[in-house]
């Protein structure tokens, strides 16, 4: 099989591949509702098995037996823990939004920058043997289809070098499936469907190849392992015991658990491109159903492959060197396809995962903080992003690359996975004691993981350089600078173990011990400890999970809240606040640090910042003791706050009981002012017909020789003066009898208003020509009866004249008194030509003592008694009384009264006399 | 709640089982061969299987209940 045609057929298969996730990503029709199947991501899991898996475990199997099993019981043994353990980083990762595993370390520690970048770079040296490991094994794999040399170290010049094509098409493949949009999440659908179809194939392939080794090259299992019994160099692997009572194993099993959920393409996978949460709980089974059914041909075809192959073939060829040997090349193909599938899912994902990392934690933060480039202020970093990611992508592969060429090729594949393994699980401290335990700190995950990764370099990767030649190979043998205690696969003399069980050894018990170390001595800076409670206290398991979910976080911050500001209260300001940060306040449970410190600013806004900090510190704590102490407190507080409350409201009554007092006396302030006016005024009206008698009794006096008729008329106009006093004083008695009992028993007789008029301007005749006033009587029905009180309408008209003649101007004022019909009523109208009156105070000249004026001396102005008293009898008889304006600017008072129903002009005396004057 | 408890127990009893009897030095215990494959070959994987088999029986039988009740609620 020629190269160029096997490099097609590979080209083909990823194009297919990248269809599928084109298609997915469309979202055209059935293929991507893939993406929501928990088949999917259980095969998307099992990007775990790379090349190392496919090529290297054969390999593996093929030296010394069962030994490539611990890498997967790790992961059984890991997923046995899902409920507790990987549900947990799920939860929280996708609670916290996390988007690679240093995103999810540095947010742990209080969102450190630093700490992310550390793991960042460690993560990148760690793994870039691993993704070496998969472009060796695609070139042997090449190299051995097309020459058909299956023995190791076959590289050829660079330019000729399948290894280097290799690189340069992972890396397009990885920018088109990895980079292609900055999604939110970064959720990469299509690349996941992709790798479940690799999936599948690995395992249709790894499988066919198993079938055709044990029933096609031997007659099944027993016959196999029969013929392998019998050679003794196979006998040998296998009756040993595991080397160093499995001390390897133990240690090998331990890093594969830490592995599949430390390994960034892992978490990649398992955490960041999870949809449902519930998937996990299948592929919690599934998944390892996956790893031991690829597992299940690996030692029959390793010991094919020792028993078939000559002594110099390459153990990690083994796979494609059966069937090719056994001349069935369609089959190698496929087993080659298998590898491919294996190295180019590992590669594509784990380099996607490491371009996350790069670009969000190392190079994006410190561009950012340069302050020159001004990116913070830029809208839009989606292209810069994608570059930035696409360059870290090629950055990667050409490490990988570079340590290919130089340095694996003295490595088997199993050995330089096992390197990335130790260096990945130097993570997995932080990681646990992250979501364990709360007292773990920043400065202690940074030193731990610090030092663990100094010891990792120290003891796997300095050594490998030196195997490769780059370094003196005496510092491996005898120690640097010959101190044995030094030695790096023995350090402190700790002699016996192989290097990968050493390194890791050494480097999680100082990682470990460091972190507790530090984090016990240390303290943590409130940010952490907020950071802290919520990813320990986030999620226990199972159904506490549950009500986690519902009712951790938020609701505890709520009730404290409720109970100082109730309910509806702290819901309402909650709720707001939510609004304001786009979160839908039903369902947001998490409370991160802003909702803490918005409740922590709440609160002391009712109980001061101190205390707020102590409550709230205390739920987000959760210490058991300390709530139940606070809560003590706190029912101590909210009891004084009540008390204080009911004090308030008691204050509050108080006051208003206060405020009535004082509007009641205030009333009676003004009661007693009108009973002063009302004096007053009495005394005025009072005066007005003593003044008239005594002047007519003064002219009789003075002039004795008045004619008869004068003197008689003037006596009578005296007479009739002193009875209109009596009856003034009559009415002021009646007056203070209506306002004490409301009601006013009215004279019901015949009355003409003629009479009336006639009889109240010959009354008030001499105040008009006292005041120079002309007055003229217009009566144009007669006679006009009524029924009802005689003096009391005279009363009312001398009223109404008497303000005419106060308010017209001396000399040249004009009143006209007038009497008509209209329809069923008599209209009295009394018009002048004063000021008039506003049309605002037409409606309160007629309360009792209303003053138009400032003061009760301001003469002229005052209506006083006389319009209130005139009111009262008109609405007594039934009629209406108000006042219009006049074209000329005066005044119009005017009264209708409704006609008598009796006809009979039954006129009395009295009327007859006035009609005489 | 307490099914959901039950089923977190019984996965980390499943844990500790599997860790004993997948590591050594119990694993050390099995040697020499029956049918023809060798002993140990077959102890890993038929334990392996097991155990995976039980995770299945757990992990579903939890999930399946919980639909139940969750399905079951509404028809009360």
């Amino acid at each position: 099989m020629s190269q160029p045609v096997l490099v097609v057929v590979a080209i083909a298969y990823l194009l297919l591949l990248f269809a599928i996730a084109w298609a997915v990503e469309r979202g055209s029709g059935r293929i991507s509702r893939l993406t929501g199947s928990s088949i999917v991501y259980t095969l998307s899991l099992a990007v775990y098995c790379s090349s190392w898996t496919f090529n290297g475990g054969v390999g593996r199997a093929s030296q010394s037996g069962l030994d490539f099993l611990p890498i997967y019981l790790g992961p059984t043994l890991a997923f046995c823990l899902a409920p507790v353990l990987l549900r947990r980083i799920l939860r929280i990762s996708q609670a916290n939004r996390i988007t690679s595993i240093s995103d999810l370390i540095g947010s742990r520690f209080g969102k450190s920058a630093s700490l992310a970048a550390l793991v960042t770079i460690i993560a990148v040296i760690g793994l870039v043997p691993y993704i070496a490991l998969q472009l060796k094994s695609i070139s042997s794999g090449l190299m051995a289809l097309s020459t058909g040399r299956m023995t190791p170290g076959a590289t050829g010049p660079m330019l000729a070098d399948g290894a280097l094509w290799a690189a340069i098409i992972l890396t397009i493949f990885a920018m088109l499936f990895g980079s292609r949009s900055i999604r939110p999440g970064e959720h990469h659908p299509g690349m996941v469907v992709a790798v479940a179809a690799e999936s599948i194939l690995k395992l249709l392939s790894l499988t066919a190849v198993g079938l055709f080794v044990v029933y096609g090259l031997y007659g099944g299992f027993g016959d196999l392992f029969t013929q392998a019994s019998k050679v003794p160099e196979i006998r040998v692997i296998f009756d040993e015991f595991p080397a160093n009572h499995g001390y390897s194993w133990i240690s090998m099993t331990a890093l594969a658990a830490l592995a599949v959920f430390c390994l960034p393409r892992q978490f990649q996978v398992m955490v960041v491109e999870n949809v449902d949460e519930n998937h996990l709980v299948r592929a919690a089974w599934l998944f390892p159903l996956y790893l031991l059914l690829i597992n299940l041909f690996v030692l029959p075809i390793a010991f094919a492959g020792r028993m078939m192959l000559p002594e110099e073939t390459d153990p990690d060829n083994i796979v494609l060197a059966l069937p090719f040997v056994a001349d069935y090349p369609a089959l190698a193909l496929v087993a080659f396809l298998g590898g491919l599938s294996a190295a180019a899912s590992m590669v594509v994902v784990e380099t996607t995962a490491l371009s996350v990392m790069v670009c969000n934690d190392v190079v994006m933060p410190a561009l950012l903080r340069v302050r020159r480039l001004g990116l913070s202020s830029r809208s839009d970093l989606t292209r810069l992003l994608l570059w930035i990611r696409r360059a870290a992508m090629a950055f990667i592969m050409v490490l990988g690359y570079i340590y290919m060429r130089h340095d694996s090729a003295q490595f088997a594949l199993v050995s330089i996975g096992l390197m990335s393994f130790v260096a990945v699980a130097q993570f997995a401290p932080a990681i646990l004691c992250g979501i364990y335990w709360r007292g773990a700190s920043q400065l202690g995950a940074f030193a731990g993981i610090s030092a663990g990764f100094l010891i990792w370099c120290y003891t796997l990767l300095l050594p490998s350089f030196a195997q490769s030649g780059a370094l003196d190979i005496h510092f491996l043998i005898d120690g640097p600078f010959r101190i044995e205690l030094l030695k790096p696969h023995a350090l402190f003399g700790l002699s016996g173990l192989d290097p990968v069980t050493h390194a890791a050894f050494w480097s999680l018990l100082v990682n470990t011990g460091v972190l507790i170390a530090v984090s016990l001595g240390g303290r943590q800076t409130p940010v952490e400890r907020a950071r802290a409670a919520m990813f320990v206290d986030a999620v226990e398991s199972g159904e506490a999970a549950q009500i986690w979910r519902r009712t951790a976080l938020v609701p505890d911050l709520m009730s404290l809240t409720a109970r100082f500001l109730g309910r509806e209260r702290a819901a309402a300001a909650y709720a707001s606040f939510a609004r304001t940060r786009g979160v839908d306040p039903a369902t947001a449970v998490q409370a991160d640090a802003e909702t803490v410190l918005f409740y922590e600013r709440l609160l002391a806004g009712v109980i001061g910042a101190a205390s707020a900090r102590v409550l709230v510190g205390a739920i987000v704590e959760e210490e058991p003791l300390g709530v139940d102490e606070m809560m003590r407190i706190l029912d101590e507080t909210s009891r004084l706050i009540e008390a204080n409350r009911q004090l308030e409201e008691k204050s509050q009554a108080l006051e208003a009981a206060t405020a009535e007092l004082k509007e009641a006396n205030a009333r009676l302030q003004v009661l007693d002012r009108m009973k002063d006016d009302f004096v007053v005024t009495v005394n005025h009206e009072l005066r007005t017909p003593l003044a008239s008698i005594r002047a007519f009794s003064e002219i009789l006096r003075d002039h004795p020789d008045l004619p008869d008729e004068e003197r008689l008329e003037f006596l009578r106009i005296m007479v009739t003066e002193s009875e209109r006093l009596t009856r003034l004083i009559g009415q002021l008695l009646d007056l203070s009898k209506i306002e004490a009992s409301g009601s006013m028993p009215a004279q019901s007789a015949p009355v003409d208003l003629a009479q009336v008029v006639r009889e109240s301007a010959a009354a008030v005749q001499q105040v008009f020509a006292r005041s120079r006033v002309e007055l003229r009587i217009e009566v144009e029905t007669e006679p006009a009866i009524v029924t009802g009180d005689r003096d009391r309408l005279v009363q009312v008209v001398i009223n109404l004249l008497g303000n005419a003649a106060k308010f017209s101007p001396a000399g040249r004022g004009r009143a006209v008194l007038a009497l008509r019909r209209v329809g069923r009523e008599y209209e009295l109208s009394v018009a002048d030509n004063g000021p008039g009156i506003r049309p605002r105070d037409r409606e309160v000249v007629f309360e009792r003592f209303r003053q138009l004026g400032d003061s009760i001396d301001d003469k002229p102005q005052g209506a006083g008694l006389g319009l209130a008293i005139s009111h009262r009898i008109v609405m007594q008889h039934g009629g209406r009384i108000w006042v219009e304006g006049t074209e000329a600017g005066g005044a119009v008072f005017k009264v209708r009264l409704p006609l008598s129903p009796r006809k009979a002009p039954e006129i009395g005396a009295p009327a007859a006399s006035a009609h005489q004057a | 709640m307490l099914r959901r408890t039950a089923r977190r127990d019984r996965m980390i009893g499943l844990f500790a089982a599997g860790a004993v009897l997948l590591n050594p030095p119990i694993l050390n215990l099995v040697r020499g061969s029956l049918f023809g494959i060798p002993a140990r070959y077959l102890y890993f994987f038929l334990v392996w299987a097991l155990l995976i088999g039980l995770m299945a029986f757990v992990g579903e039988r939890g999930s399946a209940s919980a639909d139940e009740r969750g399905r079951g609620r509404p028809r009360r």
